[in-house]
């Protein structure tokens, strides 16, 4: 009789484990099941294919934040130093006549610039994280605002032509995303850099006991921050066609939406980029698409996303709480013989 | 037997206001364990950070196989084979056991950790150590024992001579203990000298064949084990103390239980503890460092959940059981931590003092009446001999006798019917230490009950009347008041024996 | 002779180290904000002839009164040591439900219940998810501020519901001996804010669960309690918030809470010298933030500084500001 209830209650923590464990694999699988049955042009390689390009601004950008959120910190100036670079890029393309080429690299130094002054606020000053961007993404959203007097500016006809470059059927801004996640997935998991990242995340004080230098690694993952907004803003740019005030306006929330969705852990220490915050990407595009081919209310998406994060976090939160089962590993018993 | 391996000569070091060592030698040979032993603060730490790099000595020189060696960084230690095997575990959870013991330098080949290396070091290490995980176990879902298996392997992957052990077992089970014992045996016939800390005398006996004793910071004793008792060591670390410092005791005459605990249980942590508190009585909570007597004290006002057990607590009425949550109400406690568990370091030496007792200083309006604030704070003051320049004074100014007087200032304010003094004197000089032991016996005398728990046991003896003995979670022994420290001492020591 | 010079000696010494322990304490930056207003209001007395002007003065107080009334419930929570991002967009949503019944026909009285009930529900699912759920405060308000200004975008379609009701309007905006009464809600309001969080048991617990959790629960605090509460008053200002800006702006919209507002409080706050790590500042302070920020956005329109320069502005304030306050706590 005891040890069936205790079966029992074992099997119900196994699902619950199960569930927050893989919780939004199966909401992934839920929803794309739900969708395929009930919006038909929902399941078609056609689909899936705009619905990549829509996301992979967003793949780069979340790539970024994910390595500042690993080591248990938080960078929500990714949106406005999308916004600022993009304007800065065609601002010079346009009225100054640079060549994309070169202007891709300003953008590049600018955006590493930006993620370097956030890094040594945080690192020099002991500044909170938040409050510290939070301060910069004004800054940097005012100083984009000021140059484009918050006006929309075209980009040029063969820049903009750029954005529906495709190899065959699929959009280049795709692969150019996926070989990002790719290179950042392989940083995070396969270098000494991504490695202490993850160490510092565990806790900072460890880290430096074991002799990481930990204000040069956050440092850098913030630069490194900077670098994948400012690549993500281009793409959208290039998308979009024009730099408009629009352009990385809420995005930050949106990437740490998909870093809680993609299993990141906020309080630092666990998450991949690779399947972890793609998973993320994918899971808020997919419902994004789905609502719009079941024709819901485009105004309830922000609801939509909100009601997500909640979830998301909520299951962090269990997750980071989450009894871990220990054990000692002892030789295997010797088999008794008779 | 040849020379030494390591030898420490005349190793002096002084700390602002206290001199930590006074000319310590030590010496150790290869393929031997070498025990150091010594009461809290006799300079051990300070001796072996010394040799581990992390302290400079003042005079003093270190010699390792006849050769004058510096050592002047972590670093330096580690290219002189030294290894330090700390008690407080560096261990990164989420990340795997090869991770962590590669962490300060992974093998790299273009800019890409070489996995594979990584991975075979790592098991040649663990097979070393005879462990049965892998090396891409994730530490989170290792036991502490495999846990100090892995800070071990990390210290051995710089193929070390010497290995410093701190502490090694205070948190590991019997079994995890005796393969831990193996390693070093299997180490001791490798030819590396280790060092071994610890307070539990067992131990010693079982795993090393030479003892150096510390005491307040000088070498006392020592030689080989085989012609040492527990006896002459307890008597080396306590020194010659022919009369107890007992300050007059009550008779232990029945009196009204106020506090009664049964069966208080927290896995892994305490188990099964059962007492009760007399009113007017201070009762000894007695143990070694890690025996769980903090988290007993902790358990019962509900600063740490329990897993089953009952609290009663006398308000007047006779014995209710109380909710761990409600206990705060009638038991004040003074935790061991006072700077991050006790003090509000930038508040005002009035507000600290008042922050439990806020509900008795409401007014007719429920606002706080600062004019009777005032009043019992001054008058707390005066009675604790509070040296302050005023009531506005931010606490984290003050020195630590006058602090842990606020805290103990706090609860006098509050005035609860039971006490819990957690190292109610850790820190302070010897003028504090007597002020703070003579509040303790003037609430009892008031009436009130008053659980000790401290690390020195001229404290304990000085104070308590009657002692619960514990060891690594349980209360073992119960002992009179009229105990001699040879008695305490080795019910701890022995209570560890008999594990 | 002697002894009066050793005297007057000793006098200019004492003098002299009341004097920098005046100036290293932390009084000094929590007069700071004051010391950097007057200096603004001096620069703005000599460049803007008209800023002085009584009209433009109750203007910006007056606009400076929404904002010190959620820097208030955002001080409350910044002192225990959180934040709340979701106060405008919380704010945001009881105007738009408490506008669109009063549009419906309903009581003026309902309508202002029901905008302070949205914004305490709010704040108690925030406070619990914080306290109880142990969950991260900046991101449970900024999923709160994503749901409820996404809850303002749905139901209005982001057109915002007209407010007509001359009643509502007077009952909120009239004057009183000149004095429009949005200032004076703000006034009284800060007033009882810092008698309550100086003089009650919740508000000494408040500072004692900012400064040092784990102290202040071995001190026998209800430290979840106090930390639940401050959300639930956030929630609560953010109501009352919405009732006065509906009136005045005649109207509820989505936009009413949009990002900027979120910085403008908490610039308010910082700059009024509440900590952001928790255990220091007060309402009064932030009342003080608040003026000066609004000071400082309505001088640079006068002085016809673009909206885009001002932001840049108020973040150097913000990190500047941030950045003294972890030096104090250094």
């Amino acid at each position: 009789m005891v040890q069936g209830t205790q079966i029992n209650r074992f099997n119900l923590t196994t699902l619950r484990d199960f569930l927050l464990r893989q919780g939004f694999n199966v909401v992934l699988v839920v929803v794309v099941v739900f969708y395929a049955l009930t919006a038909p042009r929902f399941f078609t390689v056609a689909n899936f294919i705009s619905l990549l390009h829509a996301a992979a601004p967003m793949m780069v950008i979340a790539s970024g934040l994910a390595l500042v959120v690993m080591t248990g910190k938080l960078d929500i100036s990714v949106g406005s130093t999308a916004f600022l670079t993009t304007s800065v890029g065609t601002i010079l393309m346009v009225r100054n006549g640079v060549d994309p080429i070169t202007t891709l690299v300003i953008l590049l130094a600018i955006g590493a610039l930006i993620g370097a002054v956030n890094g040594l606020i945080i690192v020099v000053l002991k500044i909170s994280p938040l409050i510290a961007t939070l301060g910069t993404m004004i800054i940097v959203r005012g100083i984009g605002l000021e140059i484009t007097k918050s006006t929309t500016i075209s980009l040029p006809e063969e820049v903009r032509r750029l954005g529906n470059a495709s190899i065959g059927p699929i959009f280049v801004d795709i692969l150019i995303a996926l070989a990002i996640m790719v290179i950042i997935h392989l940083v995070h998991t396969r270098t000494s850099f991504g490695r202490w990242l993850i160490a510092l995340g565990n806790d900072q004080d460890t880290a430096a006991r074991l002799g990481i230098r930990v204000n040069t690694v956050s440092f850098m993952s913030f630069v490194l921050s900077g670098l994948l907004a400012t690549i993500g803003g281009v793409l959208t740019l290039v998308q979009v066609g024009a730099a408009s005030p629009s352009i990385g306006s809420g995005l930050e929330f949106t990437a740490v939406s998909v870093i809680v969705i993609g299993g990141i852990s906020l309080f630092g220490g666990e998450g991949s980029i690779l399947p972890g915050a793609l998973r993320g990407v994918l899971i808020l595009e997919i419902i994004r698409n789905g609502l719009n081919f079941l024709g819901a209310d485009p105004y309830a998406y922000r609801f939509v996303n909100g009601a997500i994060i909640f979830i998301a976090m909520y299951a962090d939160s269990l997750r980071a709480r989450l009894p871990v089962t220990t054990r000692t590993f002892e030789a295997p018993d010797t088999p008794k013989s008779g | 037997m040849g020379n030494p391996y390591l030898e420490m000569r005349g190793v002096s070091k002084r700390f602002p206001g206290v001199q930590a060592l006074t000319s310590v030698s030590f010496e150790a040979y290869a393929g031997e364990a070498v025990a150091l032993i010594g009461a809290n603060g006799a300079g051990k730490s300070t001796l072996m950070n010394v040799l581990g790099g992390n302290l400079q000595s003042d005079e003093g020189e270190i010699l390792i196989g006849g050769q004058a060696v510096s050592i002047n960084s972590p670093l330096a230690a580690t290219a002189n084979g030294i290894a330090f095997v700390h008690q407080e575990m560096a261990m990164l959870p989420t990340m795997t056991v090869a991770e962590n013991i590669h962490i300060s330098s992974f093998p790299t080949r273009a800019g890409i950790i070489d996995r594979k290396a990584m991975e075979a070091s790592t098991a040649e290490v663990l097979t070393r150590l005879g462990c049965h995980f892998t090396p891409d176990t994730r530490i989170q879902v290792l036991s502490t024992g495999d846990r100090q298996m892995v800070e071990i392997a990390r210290a051995l992957l710089s193929k070390p001579s010497i290995i410093i052990f701190d502490e090694p077992t205070s948190s590991l089970t019997s079994r995890e203990k005796a393969r831990l014992f193996d390693v070093i045996r299997t180490l001791k016939t490798e030819g590396v000298t280790i060092i071994y800390i610890t307070h539990f005398l067992d131990e010693i006996f079982n795993i090393c064949e030479r003892a150096t004793v510390l005491r307040g910071g000088s070498t006392v004793g020592g030689g080989l084990l085989s012609e040492l008792t527990t006896a002459d060591i307890v008597h080396m670390m306590i020194g010659d103390v022919g009369l107890d410092t007992r300050s007059a005791k009550h008779s232990t005459q029945q009196r009204e239980v106020v506090l009664k605990v049964t069966g208080l249980n927290r896995r892994g942590v305490i188990k099964d503890i059962s007492f009760s508190l007399h009113k007017g009585e201070v009762l000894g909570l007695w143990g070694l460092l890690g025996s769980g007597r903090t988290e007993v004290a902790r358990a019962i006002i509900g600063l740490d959940p329990i897993d089953d057990g009952q609290i009663e607590i006398n308000t007047g009425s006779g014995l209710h059981p109380i909710r761990p949550r409600e206990a705060q109400r009638w038991i004040g406690m003074v935790t061991e931590d006072r700077r991050n568990e006790g003090l509000l370091l930038p508040m005002s030496v009035k507000q600290n003092m008042s922050i439990a007792n806020l509900r008795g200083l409401l007014s007719r309006w429920k606002l706080i009446d600062n004019r009777r604030e005032t009043e019992l704070a001054t008058h707390f003051v005066n009675r604790l001999n509070i040296i302050i320049s005023s009531l506005g004074q931010p606490v984290k100014t003050l020195s630590g006798g006058n602090q842990q007087k606020v805290v103990v200032g706090r609860w006098l304010e509050l005035n609860p019917p039971i006490f819990i003094m957690d190292e109610p004197t850790r820190g302070l000089d010897v003028g504090a230490k007597a002020e703070i032991r003579r509040i303790i016996f003037e609430l009892a005398e008031g009436g009130a009950a008053v659980l000790v728990i401290s690390s020195e046991i001229e404290e304990m003896m000085a104070l308590g009347e009657r002692y619960l003995v514990m060891n690594r979670g349980q209360i073992v022994n119960e002992l009179p008041g009229t105990s001699t420290k040879n008695e305490l001492m080795g019910a701890a020591a022995g209570a560890a024996q008999m594990e | 002779m002697t002894t009066v010079q050793g005297s007057s000696v000793d006098n200019a010494g004492s003098l002299l180290t009341r004097l920098r322990q005046f100036v290293t304490a932390h009084r000094f930056f929590d007069i700071l904000p004051i010391l950097i207003l007057v200096v603004v209001l001096v620069v703005l007395a000599l460049f803007i002839p008209n800023f002085f002007n009584s009209r433009n003065i109750v203007n910006v107080f007056v606009q400076a009164s929404t904002l010190g009334l959620m820097a208030i419930g955002m001080t409350v929570v910044m002192i225990s040591g959180g934040i709340d991002l979701s106060i405008p967009s919380v704010m945001a949503l009881s105007a738009i439900f408490g506008a669109m019944h009063l549009r419906d026909g309903g009581s003026i009285f309902v309508s202002c219940l029901i905008m302070l009930t949205v914004g305490i529900i709010a704040g108690s699912i925030n406070g619990f998810a914080v306290a109880y759920l142990k969950m991260i405060p900046f991101v449970v308000t900024l999923a709160m501020m994503t749901i409820a200004s996404g809850a303002a975008i749905w139901v209005t379609n982001s057109v915002s519901v007209p407010v007509f009701d001359e009643v509502f309007f007077d009952l909120i905006l009239a004057r009183i001996a000149d004095i429009p009464r949005p200032i004076i809600i703000m006034v009284i309001m800060a007033l009882i804010a810092t008698l309550v969080v100086r003089r009650t048991l919740f508000g000494r617990w408040l500072y004692a669960v900012g400064v040092n959790v784990r102290a202040a629960r071995a001190s026998g605090v209800p430290t979840n309690l106090v930390i639940f509460l401050t959300y639930v008053i956030s929630g609560a200002f953010a109501g009352l918030t919405a009732i006065i800006l509906s009136a005045r702006l005649g109207s509820a919209s989505a936009n009413m809470g949009n990002d900027g507002v979120v910085l403008d409080i908490v610039s308010s706050a910082v700059v009024g010298g509440v900590s952001i790590y928790g255990g220091i500042g007060s309402p009064l302070g932030a009342v003080m933030g608040a003026i000066f920020i609004t000071v400082i956005s309505n001088s640079m329109n006068m002085m016809q500084i673009s909206f885009f320069t001002g932001l840049i502005i108020k973040g150097v304030v913000i990190i500047a500001f941030v950045a003294f306050d972890s030096l104090r706590k250094q």
